[in-house]
């Protein structure tokens, strides 16, 4: 139960940041298409930039899942049985207190953004603490993740290969 | 003596979560969050939260995604058959013939895609098999092909451009017009190449197929069309100063999506997959983006760049020698880091370095791509390599040996953007202002 709910929120976040994604083109083309017509609407750029962190810290449990970051493994794949997860305990622990402290200090980012009435720079003035809880709640649900696969592991769950998707980007 | 025992924990923490198998992004987090304890007053997780937010939520970085989508869109179509089919009819009226179709192929796929490993992917998903059927050696298709793969990077749209003028604050437009010459004279040093290895080993190449009379030749090439003409509308809409680089990249999408569309190839699952695929791509980078947007802002309040860069002008080294040096240190660091990470960990020590030195941040732009291509076919890690190996089942040793004189290739590359910078700063200087 626990489990169909986790991977749920992992996937649905990750699908969440592909329609952020979607709507970053949707937003440019809308204000081509004004300018073509000789209009202007304020604040498109910023929207995009807003849905651009939107989708990254969304999709980042997502990601994780499908072991698309990047990591070194040079000395990780030369490692084998207790010492190749003890080397997974540490990278998860690690990577879940790093991903955790981001997340801690996003959250009262926003709460400070929205006490203070933080509004954006840009013409659109959009209240700077919506558009970060994009960024609260990614980096939390990674945090979740990265947590979750850390007592997954320490489980005894299988350790999965490195390689694969990165590679896509170089 | 401060700033070497900076230097040194900066370095060590830095290799010691890398090595240990931490993930990039979250690597940086930590050494600069290390850093920043250690070093300053500063309350470091309100500083590295809005520092990660203003890094990740910028306009310029949205080009980012969505030229990994269109390359990813491009990437499930027909794309590479119709690359091989147009262009091999070209090729063979010239010395090693249909091994010039590997140079040519990445050419023209990197300019609709900005990564190598796709391009290196796409082209040889055809490329391989036919060389091979028609006896091609085998260590030249295997060669040219990791070489060409790299200019995936060079020839706009290029993902690690967008990357690096994210990080330095450079107009991501200028660096991608910078690349095209470059990357046209790369591709002609590599066919130069196969062109002379043909001429002087004539009994390696195989016979000649069938000819084909002009008018076939003409019929073949109508499937390179519709991509040639989304690379004039994207690389043009930038030129021109129509689009700036994330409106070309829209403009790529559509096209892209128009063009699989058209082919019959775009299905919903297609569309997802690509979709999901681009997601998770840009999202790895952001990661890493973010990490070391925060790594960049806790060296700056050790002073540790600016000491650097100090420093390495107080040794009169002229910019030859500092180009030089910085060569061998990304070639070395390659061995290690992908490149897109080399890029953005280094960048904020090195920025300053060659901003002092009085270095073009375009100009270097283009020589750190470069640069970072060559350690894509180096080994142990070399992402090109891991590509190769995926696709033809060589070891690792064997490719690396076979992409050994495209190696060189590109070193006579370097040489040439050094002795001649107009190559790179021609088309920026000539370009007209985007439209914002």
């Amino acid at each position: 139960m626990i489990r169909r709910c986790l991977d749920g929120l992992y996937l649905g976040a990750g699908m969440l940041a592909a329609l952020f994604m979607v709507s970053i083109g949707v937003l440019i083309v809308t204000s081509v298409i004004a300018r073509l017509f000789g209009s202007y609407v304020p604040g498109l750029n910023q929207y995009a930039g807003y849905a651009m962190a939107a989708s990254s810290f969304l999709a980042l449990a997502y990601t994780f899942r499908a072991g698309g970051h990047i990591r070194v493994a040079l000395v990780l794949s030369r490692l084998e049985g207790r010492t190749r997860w003890l080397a997974e305990l540490w990278c998860l622990g690690v990577g879940a207190f790093l991903a955790g402290y981001v997340a801690r200090f996003s959250i009262k980012m926003v709460q400070v953004s929205h006490m203070l009435g933080d509004v954006s720079e840009g013409v659109d003035a959009t209240p700077l603490w919506i558009p970060q809880l994009g960024m609260a709640i990614g980096s939390t649900i990674f945090t979740i993740a990265l947590l979750d696969r850390l007592v997954a592991v320490a489980r005894g769950a299988p350790i999965e290969k490195i390689g694969g998707e990165p590679a896509a980007v170089e | 003596m401060e700033d070497a025992l900076l230097t040194g924990i900066f370095l060590v923490t830095l290799f010691f979560l890398l090595g240990s198998g931490l993930w990039v992004g979250l690597s940086l987090v930590g050494v600069a969050l290390i850093g920043m304890e250690l070093f300053t007053s500063r309350p470091v997780g309100d500083a590295m939260a809005t520092t990660i937010w203003s890094a990740t939520s910028s306009w310029t970085l949205t080009a980012l995604p969505l030229f990994i989508w269109m390359g990813d869109i491009l990437f499930r179509t027909r794309l590479s058959e119709d690359l091989f089919r147009g262009l091999a009819p070209w090729m063979t009226a010239l010395p090693g013939r249909l091994l010039h179709t590997n140079i040519v192929g990445c050419a023209v796929f990197a300019a609709v895609s900005g990564s190598s490993a796709a391009t290196l992917a796409t082209v040889g998903k055809m490329s391989i098999p036919e060389l091979r059927r028609r006896k091609y050696p085998e260590t030249m298709i295997i060669g040219t092909l990791a070489g060409a793969g790299t200019l995936g990077l060079l020839i706009p749209p290029s993902i690690i451009m967008i990357v690096y003028g994210v990080t330095v604050n450079e107009s991501i437009a200028q660096l991608f017009m910078a690349g095209i010459l470059p990357g046209i004279m790369l591709a002609g040093l590599f066919m130069g190449y196969i062109g002379i290895r043909a001429l002087l080993q004539p009994d390696l190449m195989p016979d000649k197929g069938d000819p084909m009379n002009f008018i076939g030749k003409i019929k073949r090439s109508v499937y390179l069309l519709p991509v040639v003409g989304l690379i004039l509308a994207v690389l043009g809409s930038i030129y021109f100063g129509i689009a700036t680089a994330t409106e070309a990249a829209v403009l790529g999408v559509i096209g892209a999506l128009l063009l699989s569309l058209v082919q019959g190839s775009l299905n919903w699952d297609n569309f997802v997959e690509s979709l999901l695929g681009a997601t998770r791509t840009s999202c790895m980078i952001a990661l890493i983006l973010a990490g070391a947007h925060f790594l960049t802002l806790a060296m700056g309040f050790t002073g540790l760049p600016r000491h650097l860069a100090e420093f390495i002008g107080s040794l009169q080294l002229s910019p030859l020698m500092l180009i030089v040096a910085l060569t061998v240190f990304y070639i070395v660091l390659g061995c290690f880091l992908d490149g897109i990470s080399s890029v953005v960990l280094t960048m904020a020590v090195v920025e300053p370095m060659i901003r002092q030195a009085g270095i073009d941040i375009v100009w270097f732009g283009i020589f750190l791509v470069i640069v970072v291509e060559m350690a894509q076919i180096t080994p142990p890690v070399g992402f090109n390599l891991f590509v190769l190996q995926g696709m033809t089942d060589h070891d690792m040793g064997y490719i690396a040996r076979a992409a050994i004189p495209m190696f060189l290739v590109m070193v006579v590359a370097v040489g040439l953007i050094v002795a001649f910078p107009e190559l790179v700063l021609f088309l920026p200087e000539t370009m007209r202002q985007g439209p914002g």
